[in-house]
């Protein structure tokens, strides 16, 4: 029983941080930009692959390839929100479907040219080997993963608290025109988001690259993550974000260890997202504010 | 007593006080039957010129048969609809699940199918009540998601995997040639009686209804529509047709696979053909339907392995350079737009 309830606990730190580290960026843009981010499958799959291609095609060593993909996210990211985003704000549902295209065009592109067959794999292991917690071996990986989820979803929060320009960013995911008023540069703003929330989602991505699946869908699995943690959490609230994010990594653990039906696992998140939006339509948190 | 009386452009029936118009005049109809007649003719041609056309065909008429009630449910729940393909699944799960336990025809299944769509509709219809914009959005994506988990847990029954095979084939007369002909002329069938009921019922009051409720719920309220009625009656009526669309795929393929029609690239072809036909306006479903199941076809034979990344390309740029969609393109006067507006805050 004891031992049970130790793994159930310790399996949902890590996984509630690791799904924390995945969906940050999601609910920040959610949040922010007050648009759901549908292209954000993407994200994933090119930060693993670009950096491979950067090393296999260029003959880069593992840092520039990274800085490298870094580069190219960051372009990609300033041109979908130049390009569709900015264009489109006012046209939710040619924004949602051209992401979900965009999506679409770079997971066929990547299984194009790197199928699953090309066994893609990127050395970004920090820590080799586990640790033992009682009973429980974790990956020493899956904790550095925890502790940056923690560390980076600290410095966000502080980030938005305690900065001038946390702040105005705030203020703009209240209201976009009381904002523009009192002289806020809403592009620069919303441009600066879109690179935000690349952070975590690359560390995110490096950090499980060498322990869980890579292959060119794999953005599709995070995104259902991202989509889940965000619809529970309040769309584009922070602190909802953090709780439905251990709220899942919980349901994932007690499904796994205590009803040993790992194959259950998608299916309990969307069944306990669905059970409390009929309860709280609004999720846990009310996305009225980032915080 | 029915009262028939024929004028130069109309004919006129009254009966017990009510009445009916018919209008002859032939600049409201010429367009539509030569297009019909066109699409009638179609199949025949593609008979004997390639059969593969046939298959194509039938699939621009089903893209077409599932965008139409869409576009009704639409306009009828002021709310988009982002997972449409569950109510395929539903439909096609009944349709094969009866077919292989009893050994049923496509006649016998076809009610079931019909009935077990309406009844998920009704049971999901109060997301049409409590849920709106982005959050409507999330949920209904969300459903076919689930659908496809089950297939998947339960494979047993679901055959998630694999899918479900040995469903008795929509038509069987022996020449595989004249299966597909009967099949193309069947799903056109289908896609036209569904373009003639929504763009009835959209031209009707009840058309006029929902366009009221698109246009501000409060409004509508306001003015003594029961809202709530004529949303779930538009979501359970359009659910059920869509439905049909699934026992459709079951018997016509003898087979049936969650995995193809639940995930989000077979429902992103379908808003495709909302978007890129004409923005939720019936006529457009037709065209956005053929456009986009030939364009696939085209591809598919031309560009081979690379054909899914030039697809999302393609589509991708109409996407954005079509405002008003393909249909756009036909009609001269920009006509009304009925698409809601979806915010993240309710």
């Amino acid at each position: 029983m004891w031992e049970t309830l130790e793994v159930v606990l310790i399996y949902s730190f890590i996984l509630g941080s690791i799904y924390l580290l995945i969906s940050l960026g999601f609910s920040i843009i959610c949040g922010v930009l007050r648009i759901f981010h549908l292209g954000y499958a993407y994200l994933f799959t090119l930060t693993v692959y670009l950096t491979w291609m950067f090393m296999k095609e260029f003959g880069f060593g593992l840092v520039p390839a990274l800085l490298a993909m870094v580069v190219v996210q960051f372009l990609i990211s300033y041109i979908i929100y130049k390009g569709i985003i900015m264009k489109y704000v006012a046209r939710e549902e040619i924004i949602l479907t051209g992401l979900l295209l965009v999506s679409t065009i770079v997971e066929q592109a990547v299984n194009y040219r790197y199928p699953i067959q090309a066994g893609v794999f990127i050395q970004t292991t920090l820590i080799e080997g586990a640790s033992e917690f009682g009973t429980v071996v974790i990956s020493n990986q899956l904790l550095v993963g925890a502790a940056v989820a923690l560390l980076l979803t600290a410095l966000f929060i502080l980030f938005f608290l305690k900065t001038r320009i946390g702040l105005a960013i705030r203020a703009l995911s209240q209201d976009i025109y009381s904002s523009r008023l009192i002289g806020i540069h809403v592009e620069a703003l919303y441009t600066l988001t879109m690179f935000l929330i690349l952070i975590p989602v690359i560390l995110g991505t490096l950090i499980v690259a060498p322990i869980w699946a890579v292959d060119p869908t794999m953005g599709s699995l995070y995104m259902t993550t991202a989509i889940l943690v965000a619809i529970l959490g309040g769309l584009g609230n922070i602190r909802g974000t953090i709780i439905a994010s251990y709220l899942i990594g919980f349901t994932h653990a007690f499904v796994s260890f205590v009803l040993g039906e790992p194959r259950f696992m998608n299916f309990s998140a969307l069944l306990l997202v669905i059970i409390i939006l009929m309860v709280r339509p609004q999720g846990i948190a009310k996305s009225e504010a980032l915080w | 007593m029915v009262d028939v009386e024929i004028k130069r452009d109309r004919v006129i029936i009254r009966y017990k006080g009510k009445k009916w118009d018919w209008i002859l005049e032939p600049r409201y109809w010429r367009n539509t039957l030569i297009w019909t007649a066109f699409l009638i003719l179609f199949p025949l041609v593609a008979y004997f010129v390639s059969p593969i056309l046939l298959n194509t065909l039938i699939s621009a008429n089903l893209y077409a048969a599932i965008a139409i009630p869409l576009a009704l449910m639409t306009v009828g729940t002021g709310r988009m609809n982002f997972g449409p393909n569950f109510f395929i699944g539903v439909g096609g799960y009944t349709a094969a699940l009866l077919s292989i336990a009893y050994g049923w025809g496509p006649l016998a299944t076809l009610p079931f199918a019909v009935i077990a769509s309406l009844i998920s509709a009704l049971l999901f219809s109060p997301l049409v009540i409590v849920a709106r914009g982005l959050y409507y959005v999330l949920l209904t994506l969300l459903l076919p998601l689930v659908f496809l988990e089950i297939t998947f847990i339960y494979t047993d029954l679901f055959k998630g995997d694999v899918g479900l095979a040995g469903i008795q084939t929509l038509v069987n007369t022996g020449s595989v040639k004249i299966n597909f002909l009967l099949s193309a002329f069947i799903s056109m069938l289908l896609m036209l009686v569904y373009l003639w009921v929504v763009n009835k019922v959209l031209k009707s009051r009840y058309g006029l209804i929902m366009a009221a409720i698109n246009d501000g719920e409060e409004v509508a309220h306001g003015i003594g529509v029961n809202i709530n009625k004529v949303k779930i009656l538009a979501f359970v009526f359009a659910s059920g047709m869509i439905g049909v669309i699934g026992w459709f795929y079951a018997h016509y393929f003898g087979t049936f696979a969650g995995i193809t029609y639940l995930p989000l690239n077979f429902m992103i072809k379908i808003l495709l053909v909302i978007f890129i036909g004409g923005r939720a306006q019936v006529f457009g479903c037709v065209v956005g339907g053929y456009f986009i199941a030939f364009l696939e076809m085209i591809l598919i034979v031309t560009m081979g392995p690379i054909q899914p990344v030039v697809f999302a390309i393609i589509l991708t740029v109409l996407l954005f350079a079509l405002p008003e969609g393909l249909f756009g393109l036909y009609r001269k006067r920009r006509y009304r737009e009925y698409l809601p507006t979806l915010h993240v805050r309710r």
